[in-house]
């Protein structure tokens, strides 16, 4: 997947359309990213990349970057 | 198969929330989780006194004289004993040939009653079944615990099940995973943590707040857990009895919250319009929600006489069940 269409999909799936999300954007100091926005990640690679995340993945991780780490680099290009 | 509902006075709203978290964007929850209001016990008002208020409606007209089996499912009982479905027996006034026993389970709890309900009739045990899941998780909230104070509602259902019953009610799958158990839990106040004396709530990293003495819920992790079980789970309860997909008339999964439901109907490729989900008025109910929800479709005519219903519990445990039952 391109980095601005994960960018993209991942704005709409957690709902942000006021927020410029981009690789260093530090979800933790979104106040809108609490546990139903985890859900909604977790949902969102479940459905875009078939993997599994857990909570504590996620509790662990700060920026988007983070997240794309977790997701696996080897499925981002541009 | 008859069902009756009850549902405590107490209404909380969104803008109750509002009202008491002034900066907490609560218009946000109808949206998110699909909830508008819930219903609450009020003080002293409990698991066994709503169990009651269900049981005497779906007896209203019945001969009490008939029921010889009480099953109750809570996880909010009155005392750690007697058992409440024993007091239950005495407030309603049923023979003393009662049998009557609690099980503690929830969200899967009706599923599991109607197993155990199920294998009663079959054997000769019992003859007419009343069935009844109460719940007041309200009482296992921290006050500062918005989050689960917005998705959970107290509620009662009661079901009355005779020997006639027996060929509507399918093939059942059920299953069971303890290594959840620290997903979704009431630490202290039973035998291996007592009460703590002071319930300062701890701040969770999701943002939702609990004590010891109070429900801490994952709820990523419990998406988690569904995502990975309730797709197969569907699959097997429909092989075990034979049917399809498509063969089915209406499905109805446990009410958790509807963000988390829709996700599942996708996934599992439910079409939308023979799916249940709303919970708009009521709230997660826990063991209760399924019937709820039955009274509603039975309601609406989405469920008729000869209705293949597709019903599936899942959650703290971790526990899951489900069947087929033919209206």
């Amino acid at each position: 997947m391109k980095k601005e269409e994960f960018l993209r999909l991942l704005k709409e799936a957690l709902e942000f359309q006021d927020i410029d999300l981009q690789t260093a954007t530090d979800l933790r100091k979104i106040e809108a990213y609490d546990s139903m926005a985890v859900m909604a990640v977790i949902a969102f690679v479940d459905e875009n990349f078939s993997k599994r995340l857990t909570a504590k993945q996620l509790a662990a991780i700060s920026t988007v970057g983070d997240l794309m780490e977790l997701i696996g680099m080897e499925n981002f290009s541009g | 198969m008859k069902i009756a509902c009850y549902l405590p006075e107490i209404i909380f709203t969104n803008s109750d929330f509002e009202r008491e978290f002034p900066d907490w964007n609560a218009s946000k929850i109808e949206e998110k989780v699909g909830i508008r209001q819930r219903h609450l016990s009020a003080k002293g008002e409990t698991a066994l006194d709503m169990a009651f208020q269900a049981s005497e409606r779906v007896l209203d007209g019945e001969d009490k004289g008939t029921v010889d089996f009480i099953l109750l499912c809570t996880q909010s009982p009155d005392y750690f004993l007697p058992t409440s479905a024993c007091i239950l027996q005495e407030k309603l006034g049923l023979s003393n040939k009662t049998g009557a026993l609690d099980y503690n389970l929830g969200c899967s709890g009706f599923i599991y009653g109607l197993a155990l309900a199920k294998g009663l009739l079959a054997a000769g045990i019992a003859t007419r079944i009343l069935l009844i899941m109460s719940e007041t998780y309200s009482k296992h909230l921290h006050p500062a615990d918005r989050a689960n104070r917005s998705i959970f509602g107290d509620g009662a259902a009661a079901i009355l099940l005779d020997i006639n019953d027996l060929p509507h009610i399918g093939s059942f799958e059920l299953g069971t995973d303890g290594s959840g158990k620290n997903n979704l839990i009431v630490e202290a106040g039973a035998m291996r943590k007592p009460c703590v004396s002071e319930s300062v709530a701890i701040a969770n990293e999701d943002g939702t707040f609990h004590s010891p003495n109070h429900l801490y819920m994952n709820g990523p992790e419990i998406f988690n857990f569904t995502i990975e079980s309730v797709p197969g789970l569907v699959s097997s309860v429909l092989q075990k009895n034979n049917l399809s997909l498509e063969e089915i008339d209406y499905v109805i999964f446990h009410q958790a919250n509807k963000y988390m439901l829709e996700y599942l109907r996708k996934k599992i490729r439910i079409p939308a319009e023979k799916y249940y989900n709303n919970m708009l008025m009521t709230g997660n109910t826990v063991s209760a929600t399924i019937p709820i929800a039955m009274v509603e479709s039975l309601e609406q005519g989405k469920i008729k006489p000869g209705s293949k219903l597709l019903l599936v519990g899942f959650g703290v445990g971790y526990s899951w069940g489900a069947v087929v039952i033919t209206w």
